[in-house]
């Protein structure tokens, strides 16, 4: 077998590590060692973080819906329960979009949320 | 429809003016109701990494109230250092000589303790008498 000098690929290597650490904080683009951790850790994040959108965008618009609700003098829960027995599929996404960009059409769905509610 | 989720940028939000007269209000119910709307969560465009929250003028603010006894019993402590060098001032006592800093105080530490926070805390004005200097922004009462 031939000896195998590193010289060249290690220096590459090292090169295309710190192109991805681009723009960390300090050290951490600029030491191989350093970035190589921060850029594992990144990747956890980045991973955990896409799991925990979803939950976080679903926590968003129930707030929004929330403010939208009681401007009405209604309540989230009150406004949900509902809205579900007046058979409106809409989800929470939607439902917040509508109370942003078309106030009138969310005031109709309060209306039909408390109909469905009187008539229970 | 949009398919994504709005999001405010700090340039699009329009910002009202509300006021509220701290007459016999209780201080922390009072507090919690202001906070929320320094904070924008009374708006359906809410966007939790902008300030979307609205200014609120407080008047009389020497005139709110506490119940119970905890004006007499509440106290807030300072310690200087010294031996026998710990300080402490009940409620009623700061509500005579600093009103405003007694419903900021409380405002303030409802608000997120952050950067953002900080931003939003600016928007509160407190004054102990029922005169305010902001005539001009057209301040909307506020319903509690």
């Amino acid at each position: 077998m031939p000896r195998v000098r590193k010289g060249a690929a290690r220096t590459k290597a090292r090169r295309r590590l710190l192109r991805e650490a681009r723009g960390y904080w300090g050290t951490r683009s600029r030491h191989k060692q350093q970035a190589k951790i921060t850029l594992t850790r990144a990747g956890v994040f980045a991973f955990r973080d896409r799991r925990q959108r979803r939950r976080n965008m679903r926590r968003l618009w129930i707030t929004r819906i929330t403010a939208a609700c009681r401007m009405r003098d209604s309540r989230y829960s009150r406004f949900i329960n509902g809205i579900q027995r007046a058979g409106v599929l809409l989800n929470r996404k939607m439902l917040s979009e509508i109370a942003i960009a078309d106030p009138k059409t969310f005031d109709r769905l309060v209306q039909m949320s408390e109909k469905a509610l009187a008539t229970a | 429809m949009p398919r994504q989720t709005t999001f405010r940028k700090s340039p699009e939000v329009t910002r009202n003016w509300h006021h509220v007269d701290a007459s016999d209000r209780v201080l922390g119910r009072l507090a919690a109701r202001i906070a929320v709307i320094l904070m924008g969560k009374h708006r359906p465009d809410y966007t939790p990494h902008v300030d979307t929250g609205d200014f609120v003028i407080v008047t009389n603010a020497a005139k709110v109230v506490m119940t119970g006894r905890k004006a007499e019993h509440r106290v807030k402590t300072s310690y200087s250092g010294y031996p026998g060098g710990l300080r402490s001032v009940s409620y009623a006592q700061i509500l005579e000589k600093h009103p405003e800093r007694l419903v900021e105080n409380a405002v303030r530490r409802m608000l997120p303790k952050s950067r953002l926070g900080r931003q939003m805390f600016l928007k509160l004005k407190v004054y102990r008498g029922a005169e305010h200097p902001h005539q001009a922004q057209q301040p909307v009462p506020l319903s509690l």
